[in-house]
């Protein structure tokens, strides 16, 4: 556009030059910036406060080490590292199915009523707080998981647990996001098929499914990074044990779990234990970066535009 | 072209419709996704039945009325949910203005493009010009004048492309985990500025937490107000902040607090980045519901005073307790829910 197309004012008087209202707009403007700020102060004080840390502790030592044992100096994250993963990947397990088959259910069978009591229940289990579900894993999940002879009866914290619990907390946000890909299907497309003598089941999985499977992957990225940061579930059910392992039965400890525990034990600041945390935190920041980086860039590669 | 309508001899005779097949692979399928619902719905009623079941003998008006305290039979939840008051006081005191300001900028002030401002500029300079010749504008005010319309060339410059950083900024900044706005707090707030660990470094880092998603919701209650609105007043004289500010923001503010609201909710069931900020409540001194003195006040607040309880090692004791502090923290979210659900089909208007 070019700016020939904007006609000028001609003969009125042009508008009057406020300038209070260039400065309300400017104020308006730096409350945006803040946003912008918050990112720079997350990046700074990360590597700020655990600047330290980098000098004392070697980078390959930190991330080959399959030990982490701060009493002995011993920093290395792949326990840690391997415990979040464990878990996300454990919660996925339990979530992209149950999210993507309520997802069908509710955009393809259910009838609008029913769609419009059970939406708010699922957002009520998304908004649930971290720490109700960390009460749930250990009083109930946990005792039933021993019941079922999963995990010894002498045994209190598993990874399996937690990764139940942390499926549960992305249940809607897998089930919300994929049925908003799967009503963005054109029903066009879905009436040419049943024009074809096709039934609902494979309207279901063989038009919808397939065309919306950009929106459905983003979904199941976007929960596998809330799952990696998720905290308190984790730090509750999972155990405080640094544990190299892939084993779900196992007690593990996650990114996220040692840093509530070095907070709890009031680590002073430029202590390496305290510097740890800031260090440990960044490896979490930038890997779910990364995760939603992804995720965006999966929904623009292939997603297609239906008119 | 000749076209003939086909008759009914050139179309075969039809079979009879086949009665409907029973297929058992759709049905299968059926069962699978609806039970794939019903396993999260009956997840979330196994959640609340052993919560209930587990905490609705503690719960009492001594549990609400009571302090905290390292004996089971007396400790009750006071401390708790006075600290979660002020803690959301001084949250909403400091993301509410902040996130109206900033979804307001983004989606009214940033969209502009550069040849809009251009436009915008140059219509400025001719106003000036006009007026100086006028004799209108003399001395310390032609200056500011020209020192606002210089700043606002440069801003056609640099504007839109800071602008779509800033979007995608925002997009990012709520997609991070909510314990790293913790680590921001500890560090900021209590290391750097030397805040103690109070409510208010706690309000402070609930109320960072929550700006991107207050921002996010505002900005979509924003765009839901017809641009018709605020072209009818701009074409009635007035300017675009006037239109914005006694057109837009009135329409969309029930939106607005709804979004504001939906944000609390996730606030206050906040714990881990009040753990990393505050570590666990080791005060006992009730908290005065007077945000101006949280500064000097322990840190307690509902999620944490549960998470303390949970972490005990005598479950049998302390686990009722931990209950009954859940259910009261899941009421509290229930209610804030339908006060949102309440605002938005009351207040919101169809255009």
């Amino acid at each position: 556009m070019t700016t020939q197309q904007l006609p000028e004012p001609a003969g009125l008087r042009a508008r009057r030059f406020r300038p209070a209202e260039q400065g309300v707009v400017l104020l308006l403007g730096a409350a945006a910036t803040i946003s912008v700020l918050i990112t720079v102060g997350i990046v700074f004080t990360l590597i700020e406060e655990g600047s330290g840390f980098w000098g004392s502790v070697s980078l390959v030592d930190f991330f080959t080490g399959t030990e982490w044992f701060p009493v002995d100096r011993v920093y290395g994250v792949l326990p840690l590292l391997s415990a979040s993963v464990l878990i996300a990947v454990l919660a996925a397990l339990v979530a992209v199915p149950i999210g993507i088959g309520s997802a069908i259910y509710l955009s393809e069978y259910a009838d609008e009523r029913t769609r419009r009591v059970v939406k708010p229940i699922l957002e009520l289990l998304a908004g649930m707080p971290t720490i109700v579900l960390g009460f749930f894993a250990l009083e109930s999940v946990t005792p039933a998981l021993q019941g079922a002879g999963i995990i010894p009866s002498d045994q209190l914290f598993n990874a399996l647990a937690a990764g139940i619990v942390v499926g549960l907390l992305i249940v809607p946000l897998i089930a919300s996001l994929s049925e908003d890909a799967f009503r963005a299907v054109p029903a066009a497309m879905r009436e040419g098929a049943y024009g074809l003598g096709a039934t609902k089941r494979v309207v279901a999985t063989r038009i919808v499914f397939p065309a919306a499977l950009s929106g459905v992957m983003a979904s199941i990225v976007l929960a596998l990074s809330r799952a990696i940061g998720e905290t308190m579930a984790v730090t509750l059910a999972a155990g405080t044990q640094p544990n190299f392992t892939a084993d779900p039965t196992e007690p593990v400890q996650t990114i996220t779990a040692v840093i509530v525990a070095v907070s709890k034990g009031e680590a002073t600041r430029g202590s390496e234990l305290y510097q740890s945390i800031f260090a440990i935190g960044l490896v979490l920041f930038v890997v779910t970066m990364l995760i939603n980086i992804a995720a965006t860039a999966l929904v623009r590669r292939f997603r297609t535009v239906y008119h | 072209m000749a076209t003939s309508t086909p008759t009914s001899a050139d179309i075969p005779a039809a079979r009879p419709l086949a009665r409907k097949r029973a297929r058992p692979g759709d049905q299968i399928f059926h069962a699978a996704v609806f039970s794939a619902l019903l396993i999260a719905l009956a997840a979330l009623v196994w959640l609340l039945i052993s919560v209930v079941a587990k905490g609705a003998t503690a719960l009492d008006w001594d549990f609400l009325s009571s302090q905290t305290s390292s004996r089971a039979s007396r400790a009750g939840f006071l401390n708790a949910l006075k600290g979660s008051v002020v803690l959301m006081i001084i949250t909403i005191a400091v993301a509410v203005p902040l996130g109206f300001a900033a979804a307001t900028y983004l989606e009214k002030f940033a969209p502009l493009s550069r040849d809009e401002l251009r436009v915008i500029t140059r219509r400025r300079r001719r106003a000036l010009e006009l007026r100086r010749a006028a004799g209108e504008l003399t001395g310390p005010r032609l200056l500011a004048s020209r020192l606002g319309i210089a700043l606002s060339a440069v801003w056609a410059r640099i504007g839109p492309p800071l602008n779509t950083f800033v979007e995608i900024n925002l997009s990012n900044l709520a997609a991070v985990p909510s314990i790293i706005y913790g680590l921001l707090g500890l560090a900021l707030f209590v290391q750097i500025m030397g805040i103690s660990k109070s409510l208010l470094a706690g309000g402070l880092t609930l109320a960072i937490l929550v700006l991107p998603i207050i921002i996010i919701a505002s900005r979509e209650a924003i765009r839901a107000v017809p641009r018709s609105i605020e072209q009818g007043a701009m074409a009635l004289g007035a300017s675009r902040w006037q239109a914005v500010r006694s057109h837009v923001l009135p329409a969309a503010l029930p939106g607005m607090l709804t979004g504001t609201i939906l944000a609390m909710s996730r606030a206050i069931g906040e714990t881990a980045p009040l753990v990393v900020v505050g570590g666990v409540a080791f005060g006992t001194a009730v908290p005065s519901i007077n945000p101006l003195n949280a500064a000097n006040e322990d840190l307690f607040a509902m999620p944490l005073q549960i998470y303390t309880w949970v972490d005990q090692p005598q479950e049998d004791t302390w686990g009722p307790l931990a209950a009954a502090g859940i259910i009261v923290l899941l009421v509290t979210l229930v209610v804030m829910n339908l006060l949102a659900i309440w605002l938005r089909n009351r207040f919101t208007r169809r255009w």
